[in-house]
């Protein structure tokens, strides 16, 4: 079986090193909104990290249906968005449950780091892990994010 | 600009004519304050004019980001805060963990200058170079959870809030500042902003944060990640937050203060140690920005006359000062009174110490239960210690007495009250009974802000025994502590100004941080070069307070320390003399290059290039 980024929202502390450590792996730099994942502090009992890597964690609702060009696309069951096929239209950021579809010049998202992710390795609490999928966990975060609504 | 790293300017804010400009600072700014602190204390060194009332529109508030802040080095995202103090009449900063140092810093600027007054209550808001003063009449009166998440639905959840409560709108001098739960707490410095008519701080920034080397400092904060996952006080922090250490305190050196100093070892202290109430109660953990060895713990009544109360704490100091110092052995109390703290804005260590105070006046008959108007007795502290924090934050009946924290209370209730109040400089103090630590007791007297733990943490060495250069340190003995708390002093000023956690300074001794520095913004800097900056910064603050006539004579320890041996347990017997005390400020104001006063002479500020 494919491993995917996991969540365990019950055991992240708030602390955004995960952000911070994805977006200056890929750019040199830091820039929040543009990690391919996102932590969201919601008051004082409420942190999370919101993940997606393959179709499984969101089913349905699953960008690649709604890219009007077709340009996002599955390797390994793993998605990734063709960069000379965007438009930078929009509509996966707009469709992603997770909000970690990314814009710049082009819509962007994970890439697991070339297979060794960098936001795993540095989360101190193993509030993400690289395993097997888990559906129940990535419904813990669906919840979470419904709430914020 | 060579360095990177920095944003390069500094916002100031008038809120009397809603004006706003950024400043640039070039190289030369950055190599002498550094960062955080340093930069927060030059801008109130600079800015607040001799004599200026605290809580009048002259003076400064100052919020710095330190050089880490934004950055991904591990515990490295704190900010300062800094003004002259309402309760010490000193240049007083207060440090805090919450996201805002960094937000700033991707909003443009290193460090934020708020000055005057606005007409009513009002909020700043900070978006990149979009700079408003708001109205904020909705949110007046409203408690410190209330106002973030009204702003946050206004203005998006990716907006950071520092806000004030109520006791800063009422301008209790014990008021703190709130962001995310985690407050900066001590000094008035909630009072500062509610004087300024200001309810919140709210800042989104979007910009990029760039370091100048990002694979070298992505491979720093990999090594320290693994250093501090091997460390037990990671594991000890991670599993029982802050407190952890309150059981060794009590048992093996009987320094931990207890009802109001009258003992130093808590009988009762089982039912406050975490080790006792973690598995019980703690639901999840919680960390500052940045922080890779979360101590932050979510503590969660669910049932019982205190159901519902959720915070991120008990921290060791609360768990002594709404704990110990009262006599409150009840933690279900103490999470409900820190919580009322939290809301109201004000201080744990102050409003403790001050109620705890309170307290042993009625126990010796110098207020009565007709004058607080229930009994603020040890026996029913569990009852008391909350009721009387909701009566402080909102200046209601007998609160009004204690809002102010001991000093004013103590001058207030008159009647020989001053005798049982605890305070250097009008601070309240923090956990640790100085009667059986006596270089820690010197650090109560010169830490600029009144007694503080952390301007020089010397409670670590003396508990220890070791820390940085020193080895077989004696917590009885005063030799070399004039010295020896100078130096830690500096080490302190460098921390707060590169923004990292003090819980860390055991991982990062000043000799790592070059390196870590360098990756960020490019500048190097020798382990010299960093104390000469925290020896800067220190001094910047001992000028200040020697202009506001803050001198010697008012550094002194108060009567319990120096008068009242520890009654028993392993400190039996200890207290700081008059002659001991005076040898060790004698000693310090030497190391310092200080007059025997307590002020900097003109020579020293010469070699440390202060204007
Ligand atoms: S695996 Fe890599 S790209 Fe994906 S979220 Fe983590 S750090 Fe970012
Ligand atoms: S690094 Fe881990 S604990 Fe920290 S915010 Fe990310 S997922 Fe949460
Ligand atoms: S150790 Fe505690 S106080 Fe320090 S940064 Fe981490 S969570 Fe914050």
């Amino acid at each position: 079986m494919v491993k995917m980024l996991v969540p365990y929202p019950e055991n992240c502390t708030g602390c955004r090193f995960c952000e911070m450590a994805c977006t200056i792996y890929h750019d040199g730099k830091i820039n929040h909104a543009d990690a391919r994942l996102q932590v969201h502090r919601r008051g004082v009992k409420v942190d999370f990290p919101s993940v997606c890597t393959h179709c499984v964690s969101c089913g349905e609702d699953c960008c690649v249906l709604h890219c009007p060009v077709e340009a996002i696309k599955k390797k390994d069951g793993m998605v990734y968005v063709d960069q000379e096929e965007c438009t930078a239209c929009g509509e996966c950021v707009e469709v992603c449950p997770f909000g970690v579809m990314r814009m710049e010049e082009k819509a962007f998202n994970c890439d697991l780091c070339g297979g060794s992710p960098t936001c795993v390795k540095f989360c101190p609490m193993k509030a993400i892990v690289y395993e097997e999928p888990k559906p129940e966990q990535y419904e813990k975060v669906k919840k979470l994010l419904a709430v914020e609504e | 600009m060579k360095m990177k790293g920095y944003t390069g300017k500094i916002l100031k804010v008038d809120l009397t004519t809603e004006k706003s400009h950024a400043r640039p600072f070039d190289e030369k700014h950055a190599r002498k304050y550094l960062g955080g602190q340093g930069f927060a204390v030059e801008i109130v060194y600079h800015g607040v004019p001799k004599g200026a009332d605290p809580l009048g529109p002259q003076n400064v508030l100052a919020m710095a980001g330190g050089v880490f802040d934004g950055f991904p080095v591990g515990t490295g995202g704190k900010v300062a805060f800094a003004a002259k103090s309402p309760a010490t009449n000193t240049l007083a900063e207060s440090i805090m963990g919450g996201s805002i140092g960094p937000e700033l810093r991707h909003a443009g600027y290193d460090a934020l200058e708020i000055v005057g007054k606005a007409e009513s209550p009002s909020y700043l808001y900070i978006e990149n170079e979009r700079i408003e003063v708001k109205d904020a009449a909705d949110l007046w009166g409203k408690d410190t959870r209330q106002v973030p998440e009204m702003l946050k639905k206004r203005h998006g959840w990716d907006v950071k809030v520092a806000c004030i409560g109520v006791a800063g709108e009422k301008l209790s001098k014990i008021a703190s500042i709130d962001c995310d739960d985690r407050q900066a707490g001590r000094a008035g410095l909630g009072a500062v902003m509610g004087s300024k008519n200001l309810k919140a701080i709210v800042i989104r920034g979007t910009n990029d944060l760039v370091p100048a080397e990002p694979k070298k400092l992505l491979g720093i904060a990999f090594r320290y990640q693994k250093i501090y996952e091997a460390a037990p006080s990671f594991i000890e922090d991670t599993k029982y937050g802050t407190g952890e250490f309150l059981g060794w305190i009590n048992k093996e050196k009987g320094v931990f203060p207890t009802r109001n100093f009258q003992e130093s070892v808590f009988a009762e202290r089982e039912k406050i140690d975490p080790y006792y109430w973690a598995p019980k109660y703690v639901t999840k953990n919680k960390a500052c920005f940045a922080c890779t060895k979360p101590c932050g713990k979510l503590f969660e009544v669910k049932s019982g006359k205190f159901a519902g109360v959720a915070i991120d704490g008990i921290e060791y100091e609360t768990l002594y000062s709404l704990g110990g110092a009262c006599g409150n052995s009840d933690v279900e109390s103490v999470a409900r009174a820190n919580e009322l703290c939290d809301l109201l804005g004000m201080d744990t260590i102050s409003a403790g110490v001050t109620i705890g105070f309170a307290m042993e006046l009625m126990q010796r008959g110098i207020i009565t239960e007709k004058d607080v108007g229930f009994k603020l007795t040890w026996d029913n502290a569990s009852d008391a210690v909350p009721r009387m924090v909701e009566m402080m934050g909102n200046r209601r009946g007998f609160g009004d007495v204690l809002a102010d924290g001991v000093k004013v209370a103590a001058k207030k209730i008159g009647k020989g009250a001053e005798r049982y109040a605890v305070h250097t400089k009008g601070l309240e103090p923090p956990a640790y009974d100085v009667r059986g630590m006596k270089g820690h007791g010197l650090a109560y007297m010169t830490s600029t802000r009144g007694a503080c733990h952390l301007r020089a943490g010397f409670y670590a060495p003396e508990l220890v025994g070791k820390f940085w250069k020193w080895e077989g340190i004696d917590r009885a003995s005063t030799a070399n502590k004039g010295f020896m708390v100078s130096q830690t002093e500096n080490f302190m000023c460098v921390y707060d100004s590169v923004g990292l956690c003090k819980f860390s300074r055991g991982f990062y001794l000043i000799a790592k941080l070059p390196e870590v520095i360098e990756a960020i913004t490019g500048l190097t800097f020798t382990e010299d070069e960093l104390l000469k900056i925290g020896e800067r910064i220190h001094n910047m603050k001992g000028a200040f307070n020697a202009r506001e006539g803050v001198t010697r004579k008012d550094w002194l320890l108060p009567p319990r320390i120096l008068q009242d041996p520890i009654p028993e347990g392993p400190s039996k017997g200890q207290k700081i003399s008059v002659e001991e005390m005076n040898t060790m400020l004698d000693d310090y104001m030497k190391a310092r290059g200080w007059t025997m006063d307590g002020v900097p002479t003109p020579e020293k500020l010469k070699e440390l290039d202060i204007d």
